[in-house]
């Protein structure tokens, strides 16, 4: 079977991780800029002021969901009030796709809110691919999952997280978030070459790149998304362009927020990064709902207790 | 080292007992929650989870444990502000550690990590000890004025007018069922913490305020919380309408003392009802039809 390249979804350009500290100067002064990214759980229950802006931008500007807590590895069940709301929301914004992470955030009930590593075996990818197919058949479109970074690999893992991606994403006909700070993240964390981790990856099923900054701990790195992309990261996402042709791009920009023409500045540095001699294929038009058969970052909280008024 | 290969339900077990224990990962390892799972010490540790060239195990699961709770804490931080300020970080800390214990979350949104937060600062609180009541009730205040920031509201919505209830002939009023605007709540607190929570806001260095009743509603028009403090007849009243009451059933709840100026509560009913329709509290009116009309209830809206 042919392969769209981006699975058949159109490269967005250049876009920014929408976060509540830039509503302001996004409102007053609609900046040009490709696309944006949200946090679906920060809009999924709102019907506040949040959700009003999330509207607002999404009359001018194409948006992107990207999850934090569909848990498509855990072993709990697959919660569909949560799905619910899910598919509520990306109608409500006629979000282009909705992306989450191979991880599990709790199992038994609870939620530890961050983004866990699965072992890497035949078992769990069993699991992982029989929920996807599950998830993608309820929101009736393909999901894109993001390779997370980690700080722990598993005694119980028989295949690298590449291979692992591959076959969920070959099984289930999913498409893929390469984020390549998480890549370099987890290659210091684990002793792999991040080269190679790029090149094994489907590049027809890339649908999206992911860039952020990190902190470098020494013995290890930690994903942060709290600083400017550092060169070695760069150097994957010019090969990422060189293997995909071009797909939407994201900076995520998560902890010391600095005004939003920074942030944009810094995503818009990938322009150097592209590889001349590559063209974009050409798509057709994307489709919206397809059927199918197919780090430890803390993430900024919406809540903002500023506007109150006491009559 | 045995060579031992956990099913991954087993291991996600293990690792959230671990790394969500409040002693840290060698605690966890040993903690009878996580041996229920995974019966290991932290000698064995690397039978789950393999070292890097640079970290031994129990290290790298520590990255995980430090994050957990920096990570709810920073966010339990950004939902109580105020109540942060009023204990200091070190002090709201040491409960929240306590809270994530007894109230884990469960659920997938961070927006309602708080959600029990005032119980639980209530469940443990020194009995004698008025400040720590204080705080219970900063809490409420708090957490409320979130969910009324961030919850449905009245905003694009026709809001009926004070005029509205005027217009119905006065033998009809009683019968009268009031559609409250979306978001309005009624909060009764033990103590007035409304201006101790202003002036925290505004950095001032304040005391608790002494045990007094307090009563409060909030709601909120162009995406902005709006509280007003109500006298206790007012929130009884108040709050029986929001529940569905009819005027008559709510007044009727209103205790009123047999040397009551009867005259005076009338007066006051409908100055608070042209008070609560001019801060929007209510979105529409059912009046029950006349007898022999089609219809059993009416329903009527603002202009």
């Amino acid at each position: 079977m042919k392969i769209l390249p981006r699975l058949g979804h159109p490269n967005l350009g250049l876009g920014v991780g929408l976060r509540t500290a830039h509503f302001p100067y996004l409102i007053e002064n609609q900046p040009r800029v490709d696309w944006f990214e949200i946090i679906t759980e920060n809009f999924m229950d709102s019907g506040g002021r949040p959700r009003y802006v999330l509207d607002r931008i999404a009359e001018r500007y194409p948006i992107v969901m990207h999850g934090v807590a569909l848990s498509i590895g855990s072993a709990d069940p697959l919660d569909f009030d949560y799905l619910t709301k899910l598919r509520n929301l990306a109608d409500g914004v006629k979000a282009r796709w909705v992306s989450d992470h191979l991880c599990w955030t709790g199992v038994a009930g609870r939620n530890t809110h961050d983004l866990l590593p699965v072992p890497l075996n035949e078992q769990t990818l069993a699991h992982v691919v029989a929920r996807i197919r599950t998830v993608q058949d309820f929101l009736e479109r393909p999901l894109v999952l993001e390779n997370p970074s980690s700080y722990v690999t598993f005694a119980s893992s028989t295949m690298p997280e590449w291979e692992f991606l591959a076959r969920m994403a070959a099984e289930t006909d999913c498409g893929l978030l390469l984020d390549v700070n998480n890549v370099y993240v987890s290659s210091i964390n684990h002793d792999f070459d991040p080269v190679e981790y790029v090149r094994a990856i489907p590049s027809r099923r890339v649908v999206q790149c992911h860039l952020a900054g990190h902190t470098d701990c020494g013995t290890h790195a930690i994903d942060t998304h709290d600083g400017e992309v550092i060169s070695p990261v760069w150097e994957l996402y010019r090969l990422a362009h060189r293997l995909t042709g071009g797909v939407s791009t994201l900076l995520e920009w998560d902890a010391k927020i600095p005004p939003f023409p920074v942030v944009h500045a810094e995503v818009l540095k990938a322009r150097d990064y592209m590889d001349a001699v590559v063209k974009t294929p050409a798509v057709a038009a994307a489709p919206s709902r397809l059927t199918t058969r197919a780090g430890s970052v803390v993430v900024p909280h919406p809540l903002a207790h500023g506007m109150v008024e006491v009559s | 080292m045995r060579k031992v290969q956990h099913r991954f339900e087993c291991i996600q077990l293990w690792m959230q007992a671990v790394i969500t224990h409040p002693g840290g990962v060698l605690e966890g390892v040993n903690a009878r929650e996580s041996r229920m799972h995974i019966d290991i010490d932290a000698r064995e540790i690397e039978t789950v989870i393999t070292p890097s060239s640079a970290m031994g195990s129990v290290d790298r699961l520590e990255i995980y444990a430090k994050a957990y709770f920096a990570r709810l804490l920073e966010c339990l931080r950004a939902v109580f502000p105020i109540l942060t300020r009023a204990l200091g970080e070190e002090l709201f800390d040491e409960f929240a550690v306590g809270y994530l214990e007894k109230y884990p979350s469960s659920s997938y949104t961070l927006n309602r990590l708080g959600e029990n937060f005032s119980r639980y600062l209530d469940e443990t609180r020194p009995p004698d000890e008025s400040w720590a009541k204080v705080l219970v009730d900063l809490a409420k205040l708090e957490w409320t004025i979130g969910e009324v920031f961030d919850g449905p509201g009245s905003e694009g919505s026709r809001l009926i007018t004070a005029d509205v209830l005027k217009n119905i002939p006065a033998d009809r009023r009683p019968e009268v069922r009031l559609k409250p605007a979306p978001g309005v709540r009624t909060l009764a607190l033990r103590h007035p913490v409304l201006p101790y929570y202003n002036a925290l806001l505004e950095g001032l260095d304040v005391l608790p305020p002494p045990s007094a009743d307090s009563f409060l509603a909030l709601t909120r028009r162009d995406y902005v919380v709006r509280i007003h403090e109500l006298s206790p007849m007012e929130f009884m009243l108040l709050t029986a309408l929001l529940e569905g009451r009819s005027v008559a059933e709510a007044v009727a709840l209103v205790p009123i003392g047999i040397d009551s100026d009867i005259g005076a509560l009338a007066e006051d009913v409908q100055r608070w009802f042209h008070n609560w329709s001019a801060a929007g509290f209510f979105q529409s009116i059912e009046i029950p039809s006349p007898p022999g009309a089609g219809r059993s209830v009416g329903d009527r809206e603002s202009n």
